[in-house]
């Protein structure tokens, strides 16, 4: 077995990645929070973690957080962690919930019911 | 010059006001993001039901891209039941996998559809699934009807608009949606219907009551 095999990130316990901690400064990060990345990953200092380049990647175009856990097979707590260090650091923008819920708006149902009409 | 192009891939191609971007912007900058930063609105419907009902077929009809597992974590402490997990009493130890999809829809608004884990025991996760959903869509398999009463249940206690969705397995069903509405006894603003988890018209039909009934709701309390 190659000496990756062992490297590989699954032999991490996935609070490893962001030091034991649980919450992130970003706050209420929803599910379907879209995370757009404001940088390349050559861009990124070289100090980045590999699940930082991820994240950078992925979100080349607007993702969700949901969507990012899925493609980086890591738990979304885990990946809100991240995010969140990444967009203090300014790397990543985070479009997260107001208090009045989107759902709410009038306007945005409106679009929403005739997006789906629609398809 | 760095994000210059990276905007372009945004929703607002016209307006090239991207906020302080990359690093060095100010602290917190990428937390208060709003429409006007190219990031389109993401907008959320939570699909429930009991174990096995047809969930992750209804997200998969309607999603452009293959239903995605993620995995959200759960606090044991929080349960008081037993997970076969292999480490008992560790506080983040355990995951729940959830499946969703994704809608686009125009050129700046994004749906994506949640299932929720198809047993009850995983019922506290909800406030994390359901936190900012437009409604849910609560998929009944008449064979087991008993099945979807929690869904019913929660949706019904947080004042979350939803609609009844009586799945046809192979075409048939059981029991009339009359009977089924008599069965759950939801309010008689609450739609339920039959739907075809299979089929795309169906399940666009269900989602459009269900958005009707959230645009009426939000109308109606100013």
């Amino acid at each position: 077995m190659s000496a990756g095999f062992f490297r590989r990130r699954n032999f991490v316990r996935p609070y490893v990645l962001t030091r034991g901690r649980t919450s992130s400064s970003i706050g209420s990060m929803e599910l379907h929070a879209p995370i757009v990345a404001l940088v390349t990953t050559d861009q990124l200092p070289k100090r980045a973690t590999p699940e930082d380049r991820r994240i950078v990647e992925l979100t080349q175009t607007p993702v969700s957080l949901a969507e990012v856990a899925a493609r980086m097979s890591t738990p979304v707590g885990v990946v809100r962690v991240l995010v969140g260090d990444l967009a203090d650091s300014g790397f990543v923008q985070v479009r997260s919930a107001p208090d009045q819920g989107e759902h709410r708006d009038v306007a945005l149902l409106e679009r929403l019911l005739e997006g789906i009409r629609a398809l | 010059m760095r994000s210059d192009s990276m905007w372009e891939t945004t929703a607002t191609p016209g307006a090239p006001t991207a906020p302080g971007a990359g690093p060095g912007a100010a602290p917190g900058a990428g937390g208060d993001a709003s429409t006007s930063t190219g990031l389109p609105v993401s907008m959320k419907i939570v699909v429930a039901g009991g174990y096995a009902v047809g969930k992750t077929t209804l997200v998969g009809t309607i999603s452009e891209i293959e239903p995605l597992t993620t995995e959200a974590d759960i606090t044991v402490e929080s349960l008081g039941i037993d997970f076969a997990g292999p480490v008992a009493g560790q506080k983040t130890g355990t995951t729940v996998a959830m499946d969703f999809g994704r809608i686009t829809l125009g050129a700046d608004m994004v749906l994506y559809l949640f299932g929720t884990p198809g047993q009850d025991r995983f019922l506290f996760l909800w406030d994390e699934l359901v936190r900012g959903a437009v409604g849910g869509v609560v998929l009944v398999d008449t064979r087991r009807i008993e099945d979807c009463f929690p869904a019913v249940d929660y949706f019904e206690h947080l004042g979350i608009p939803f609609v009844v969705a009586v799945n046809l397995f192979n075409g048939v069903y059981r029991h009339h949606p009359r009977e089924v509405r008599e069965a759950l006894s939801v309010p008689a603003n609450v739609p339920v219907v039959l739907c075809d988890a299979r089929n795309r018209l169906h399940v666009k039909e269900t989602l459009v009551l269900l958005v009707e009934g959230a645009l009426r709701r939000a109308q109606h309390s100013g």
